[in-house]
């Protein structure tokens, strides 16, 4: 018999997100507003049960890997879905979105992601980056009312559909040249057979493919207009769980299958990452609008994400790992203050943010503290996810590039002050009233928040765990 | 076992040939007249089109293009389970229950926001 | 089993097919003949398939892609159609970059893939690959199998919510 029990998570995802759609078919459609309370609560308890499974390990069917590093994800994601449905509530009924559509979906989507971070085998880990993809593409396209969202909905169908092409090709390429589409299989073939040229070129494709994914410069140019077009929430959970899921994917695919040519791919990523903090900071200053502004920024933090596969260590693979989770918290934090800004004044202009301080200081608070989280000040968890970032490549030797990695952090201070400068420093628009922010909205951005500065002030469990889950990542 | 498709390649071959044939008959024994008149319409018998012929599609044509898509991957799915349905037991059976009831949730879904209703 | 000369012929003859008909796609000016030339360059592809002893997936490539999906391109076209359709398929400013892109890329690709030393399997295919697949399909493979459903029916689900969102608009 196989021991489907180890995919419990996985299966209960399935079940959960296949269950919100049948509620929606059940209940009439003006009595759905519930549907997303339940889609809370139920993500709340996978989180939890998740975060007490978080050291089970196994391996299904050769195929799929149950281990602490992906466990890990799998938490991340859920708490990333688990905000994004609470900071949904009100956007969506606002703006008169299909409900049950829309949680089931989201639901679905985190369920791709844990399928692509935690598949062993290529078959299996290209239907989950698809069904990940494609819940998004429909996800960007979901505000039927407003053109930009569907213009993102199809540039996101165009550039992901070619995205995906060039992954499959890598993949055939690859299996082609070593005859395994299991993981650790072809990470033998490679270390015995040495690499051939096509499976170079796969390899290549591979890594474009992922860059889309995880919007590494030049593979970026559909973010800005998606991250704009989409719907807020979903915004924030595309910027944030979709690139932790390709970045975990990444990790298995590279580190496992073709670590003997890592001399190859390290240049490839040294290019990727330099290129993507650069252009990621630079083009971010003369943005006008929050979410292209994240947007740019969000490429940026691809971009130190990079430095951790640079490094090509443990130190990198843990650096990486608390980074993304903090990056959670601080990335949905700036994403739910916009939402929470779009709910009542319809817009994300970084201009109309004027004044915000006096109209909603919870509002502004958020944001700005997660603003300074994602630039790396001290002392929010920023900080020490770039300082174990940086660490991991000075200890490759590579001290040029944590100097650029960290002149551009200086220079993604301005930006990010510059949203802070209009909240406090700007007036209030005339006849502009308080804000008012639902109760659950509130509870996630503290919630939020005091877990930004928690792991910045102490960060040492979280660090202790991420670095002891990467030395088991690299065991065999 | 290719040979097999020989066959085929020869029947495809065949039909294609006759066609060809005829046509090449036709073209031998037609009087070579200019062509004038009603020999220039685009039917020679039946009635003129009223104006243009590429309409646009109602997109209830789309939806059901989509649903049958779907469900023709299905059975895509299905034949192998079919041949092997025997040898391969019960498990296998458990499988392709959750496999179909997956699907008849999205056929439920299409049926109930009336995508199968022709507007 | 053919001779081999005999599948060298049909394996250059399909080929030959292939690419003509996959051109015809990309230069014709009207969007609908693309479409059928699409067709046929599904068509081929089964052809190689079945040369390939590959027979299930040559099954899949005519009843999902030549079928199905020949069907639903048509009718996407018939759906977004605007002005006039002897004109609907023209290349923008940018045809020559493209052009010089995608040949660069194709001889950096033959050049690689002719350059590696490819292991070749030695041994007859499977009589019943077919039988083969549902092995495959409901054994090793059976997380994918079932997210290929939930897959499906997310499409599905996508599908219709965006197209009837277009249906109300009208």
């Amino acid at each position: 018999m196989v021991n489907v029990q180890i995919l419990i998570i996985e299966i209960l995802m399935a079940v959960f997100g296949l269950g919100i759609l049948c509620m929606g078919l059940l209940v009439p459609r003006d009595s759905r507003r519930g549907i997303g309370y339940v889609t809370a609560v139920g993500l709340a308890v996978l989180l939890i049960l998740a975060f007490v499974m978080r050291d089970a390990s196994g391996v299904f069917l050769n195929s799929y890997i149950i281990d602490p590093f992906g466990n890990y994800f799998k938490i991340l994601f859920l708490a990333a879905a688990l905000l994004t449905a609470v900071c949904s509530f009100e956007y969506v009924e606002k703006t008169g979105m299909n409900q049950s559509e829309y949680y089931s979906l989201l639901v679905l989507a985190t369920l791709g992601m844990m399928i692509l971070s935690s598949s062993g085998e290529l078959i299996s880990l290209y239907l989950g980056l698809e069904l990940m993809t494609i819940t998004f593409i429909i996800l960007t396209g979901f505000h039927l009312d407003n053109s930009k969202s569907a213009e993102a909905g199809i540039k996101y169908l165009l550039l992901g559909a070619l995205s995906s092409a060039i992954f499959l090709y890598g993949l055939s390429l690859v299996y082609g040249a070593t005859g395994s589409t299991v993981i650790k299989q072809i990470g033998f073939v490679v270390a015995t057979n040495g690499a051939s040229p096509a499976l170079v070129l796969g390899t290549i494709f591979l890594l474009a493919g992922f860059a889309f994914k995880v919007t590494v410069v030049p593979f970026h140019m559909w973010s800005p207009d998606v991250y704009e077009g989409a719907p807020t929430p979903v915004t924030g959970f595309l910027s944030v769980a979709s690139k932790a899921a390709s970045i975990a994917a990444l990790f298995r695919v590279f580190f496992v299958a073709l670590p003997s040519l890592n001399s190859f791919w390290v240049q490839l990523f040294i290019v990727l990452a330099v290129l993507t903090m650069v252009l990621g900071n630079l083009v971010a200053i003369p943005q006008t609008n929050i979410k292209r502004l994240l947007a740019y920024s969000s490429i940026s933090q691809a971009g130190y994400l990079l430095l951790g596969i640079v490094s090509f260590s443990v130190l990198g693979v843990g650096a990486v790992m608390y980074y993304s989770m903090l990056y959670v918290f601080g990335n949905m934090g700036a994403f739910m203050a916009a939402t929470a800004f779009y709910n009542s004044d319809s817009s994300d202009e970084i201009e109309d943010y004027s004044g915000l301080a006096q109209r909603s200081p919870l509002i502004a608070a958020v944001m700005l503290f997660s603003l300074l989280s994602l630039a790396g000040i001290p002392p929010m968890a920023g900080f020490i996810g770039k300082f174990y970032l940086f660490m991991s490549i000075i200890s490759r030797g590579y001290i040029w590039l944590a100097i650029l990695g960290i002149l551009l952090s200086m220079v993604s201070v301005y930006y990010y002050l510059m949203v802070a400068k209009s909240m406090y420093l700007g007036a209030p628009p005339e006849g502009s009233k308080t804000i008012r922010v639902n109760s659950s909205l509130q509870i996630a951005m503290v919630v939020s928040l005091l877990i930004l500065f928690v792991l910045g002030i102490y960060p040492t469990p979280l660090t202790n765990y991420a670095m002891n889950t990467a030395v088991t990542f690299f065991m065999p | 076992m290719l040979q097999q498709y020989g066959i085929i390649a020869i029947f495809l071959i065949g039909g294609a040939l006759t066609a060809i044939a005829a046509l090449l008959v036709n073209w031998i024994i037609r009087p070579k007249l200019p062509p004038v008149g009603s020999k220039l319409n685009t039917y020679e018998c039946g009635l003129e089109t009223q104006g243009p012929t590429w309409i646009q599609f109602k997109v209830s044509y789309f939806l059901y293009a989509l649903v049958f898509l779907l469900f023709d991957v299905e059975t895509v799915f299905l034949y192998p389970w079919a041949v092997r349905f025997q040898v391969l037991g019960l498990f296998a059976f458990i499988e392709m229950i959750i496999f179909i009831s997956i699907l008849v949730i999205g056929l439920w879904y299409a049926w109930k926001e009336g995508a199968l209703k022709w507007q | 089993m053919l001779s081999t000369s005999t599948s060298t012929l049909v394996f250059w003859f399909l080929t030959i097919l292939i690419v003509a008909s996959a051109l015809a796609v990309v230069l014709l000016r009207n969007i609908v003949h693309s479409a059928l030339f699409l067709i046929l360059t599904f068509v081929g592809i089964a052809g190689i398939y079945i040369l390939l002893n590959a027979e299930f997936l040559a099954a899949v490539q005519i009843l999902v892609y030549a079928g199905a999906i020949a069907i639903l391109v048509v009718f996407a076209v018939m759906l977004t159609r605007r002005g006039d359709i002897s004109e609907s398929n023209l290349f923008n400013k940018n045809y020559l970059a493209a052009g010089v892109l995608c040949l660069a890329l194709f001889i950096l690709n033959t050049f690689l893939i002719g350059q590696t030393f490819w292991t070749i399997k030695s041994g007859e295919p499977p009589l019943n690959n077919v039988g083969a697949i549902a092995d495959a399909f409901l054994g090793r493979y059976v997380l994918p199998f079932e997210v290929a459903a939930v897959l499906l029916l997310v499409a599905m689900v996508g599908a219709i919510l965006l197209a009837r969102g277009v249906n109300q608009d009208q």
